[in-house]
């Protein structure tokens, strides 16, 4: 049966190492030049005082060049299309197409019963879902370390400053895009499984993937592990966004980009409270004549001054590999189950 | 007797259709067996239900003593070629030979080889470009060179031309004598069983009307005409089967045992297709028990 599936999913390897050939090639193309360019900036052996200012004005520089931004965005794609390709294009057809085309009875009527026939299959199609993306993933990873070391060095300011949380960066690399591999493939096979047709199967492939891939980051990766709270005082704050509003500017809401002391930690959630430790957005009457707009500092001393905080909820950085693992062990685990049910169906039920 | 394919009870519903209800069947040992019956009738759901590829939802059906597909090796007993001879369309012949090694430990590769050169057909091939005939052809080596105890051939020549249709049963016959295997397939063409089969089941509405060697139920079914008459006067061991009346004349089609003896009958002889249409055109309620007919006529 091993053969068979080899045989029968030749035509799918040749597709894959193409693609995954193309991709190396782009990136060993310009992956050395990235290289020299970080090199040549200074950042390496830098003082600590200039390393950040060095790292963004680098990160600056590249993005304003767009080249490398743009290749830099295009891996990250094609790293969170590989699984939900491989779903609709490997995952979905692979009951669905043999139920179509009658050859399931060809298939299962051989000396091999329809489980072994469906491990098989399952587990070869499946390790290679797995490590055309997690291949995809290791070589943008190789390619994008200059970019990670910037962004390591406090680098920001640009969109290219992606720390190691966000949800595009956290989604292409480490060992996540394994679960998702697992998932999106394992999710085309059970929908095929159920609707037996590919294509309506495809459709809802791509459909619940996606749902699931936006609802991950939004309302469940950040309730993984129970948030932690600081409450700092506003003067100590680098990366800020400040809005004033009212009547004479009676309120504000002031939120944070980065945490002091905190280098690489998620932040969840960020907002002033009053000295009894309350939300708050009332500007203290005597703050208002700082209102001019271009006295940021001014305004946060007097803040500071009121006993105004900043409270602050986040994920510290050493909790990375705990997210990792936790979240790919969740996709692995939904794709046993999806995988658990296809087996059930074929043995009981499939014509 | 010992049966293939023994079935009772035997139910199959999709969703709240019912595909196949209540049958009982019993298909014995050594033979060619026509399954044959109006479309609708249930003989793909019987057919596949044998082969495994369906569970059944109510009774029981064991197929050379086991439940269909229980194992590797109860699967290995059993050659199953499908309705339109499915083969992998993206893959060669040489390709469908090399599944057909892999998967089954009893391969036969000479044979498939063998039939392959016999009937022409390029190794290199695509199935999926091969003609309607060709392709039967090859799911009918791959069903044959497994070394199957028992084939189950589902309308296999439905989509044929008359010459592909001959040369496929002329295959088939061959691969009879030679292998001595247990066959079953399903036809709606009465014709094409004649050629072939010595055992028939007539399957009408999930029922089996009638089923018998096809040279005992030929010498047991006669053709009746003469001056009208009421069916019921018939001796005892008459059975009509169907009847038709004009003002003056009489048409029965009558099963019976013993010879008939009333000289006012003018007797022909049935064709096999008569019989067939005699029996599936006939109103259901009225079917002998099955196990009391296999009984009889096996």
């Amino acid at each position: 049966m091993i053969r068979l599936s080899l045989l029968q999913f030749r035509a799918q390897a040749i597709t894959a190492a193409t693609a995954l050939a193309a991709f190396a090639i782009l990136l060993a193309a310009t992956g050395p030049h990235l290289a020299s360019l970080y090199a040549a900036s200074g950042i390496n052996g830098c003082q600590p005082a200039s390393c950040e200012h060095l790292a963004s004005n680098w990160l600056s520089q590249l993005y304003s060049a767009g080249t490398y931004w743009v290749l830099y965005l295009l891996g990250i794609v094609i790293i969170l299309l590989a699984p939900a390709i491989i779903g609709l294009f490997w995952g979905a057809p692979l009951i669905a197409r043999e139920l179509e085309d009658g050859t399931s009875s060809l298939a299962w009527s051989q000396s091999i019963t329809r489980t072994r026939w469906l491990a098989v299959k399952l587990t070869l199609t499946g390790l290679a879902a797995m490590a055309v993306t997690e291949g995809l993933s290791l070589m943008q990873a190789w390619w994008a370390t200059p970019i990670g070391r910037a962004v390591g060095h406090g680098g920001g300011g640009t969109n290219l400053a992606m720390g190691r949380f966000s949800s595009l960066v956290f989604a292409t690399h480490g060992i996540t895009p394994l679960g998702y591999a697992a998932f999106g493939f394992t999710l085309g096979v059970t929908a095929g499984a159920l609707i037996q047709r590919a294509v309506p199967a495809m459709a809802i492939t791509l459909a619940i993937f996606a749902a699931v891939q936006i609802a991950m980051p939004l309302w469940i990766r950040p309730d993984l592990f129970a948030a932690r709270h600081t409450v700092i005082p506003v003067s100590s704050l680098h990366n800020i966004s400040l809005q004033q509003g009212g009547l004479n500017g009676s309120s504000f809401t002031l939120g944070t980009g980065d945490l002091p002391g905190q280098p690489g930690a998620w932040l969840l959630s960020s907002e002033a409270v009053n000295p009894a430790g309350q939300a708050t957005s009332t500007t203290p009457t005597a703050c208002t004549v700082h209102l001019d707009g271009n006295n940021t500092p001014g305004f946060l001393d007097c803040l500071d001054s009121h006993g105004i905080r900043e409270a602050v909820s986040y994920q510290p950085a050493s909790r990375y590999w705990a997210f990792q693992w936790t979240e790919t062990a969740i996709y692995l685990a939904l794709a046993l189950v999806m995988a658990g049910y296809c087996f059930r169906r074929l043995s009981r039920r499939l014509s | 007797m010992s049966a293939v394919i023994d079935a009772s009870g035997l139910g199959k519903a999709y969703r709240r259709t019912w595909a196949l209800r209540d049958c009982a069947l019993a298909i014995p040992e050594g033979r060619v067996v026509g399954l044959v019956g109006p479309n609708g009738a249930g003989k793909t759901t019987l057919l596949r239900l044998a082969a495994g590829l369906l569970a059944p939802t109510r009774g029981t059906i064991t197929v050379l003593g086991e439940r269909p597909a229980a194992g590797p090796a109860q699967l290995a007993r059993v050659g199953f070629v499908a309705q339109n001879t499915p083969v992998y369309a993206r893959m060669t012949v040489t390709d469908h030979l090399r599944l057909g090694a892999w998967l089954n430990p009893g391969w036969d590769g000479e044979l498939a080889r063998q039939r392959i050169g016999q009937l022409g057909l390029d190794p290199k091939q695509r199935a999926g470009s091969l003609s309607g005939g060709q392709r039967a052809q090859l799911a009918l080596t791959l069903a044959l060179a497994k070394r199957p105890e028992l084939l189950i051939l589902d309308e296999p020549v439905a989509s044929l031309d008359p010459l592909a249709r001959r040369e496929f049963l002329q295959g088939l016959m061959e691969a009879v004598a030679e292998h001595g295997l247990s066959i079953v397939l399903s036809s709606h063409l009465v014709a094409d069983l004649e050629r072939v089969c010595d055992y028939l089941v007539v399957l009408v509405a999930s029922r089996v009307r009638v089923a018998g060697q096809v040279s005992a139920l030929l010498a047991s079914h006669y053709r009746l005409s003469g001056p009208r008459r009421d069916p019921g006067s018939l001796p005892a061991g008459q059975h009509v089967i169907t009847e038709s009346h004009t003002d003056k004349q009489s048409n029965l089609l009558v099963r019976t045992d013993e010879p008939i003896l009333d000289p006012a009958w003018n007797v022909k002889p049935v064709s096999l297709e008569d019989l067939v249409l005699a029996y599936m055109s006939r109103a259901g309620d009225e079917t002998p028990t099955l196990r009391q007919q296999l009984g009889v006529v096996s």
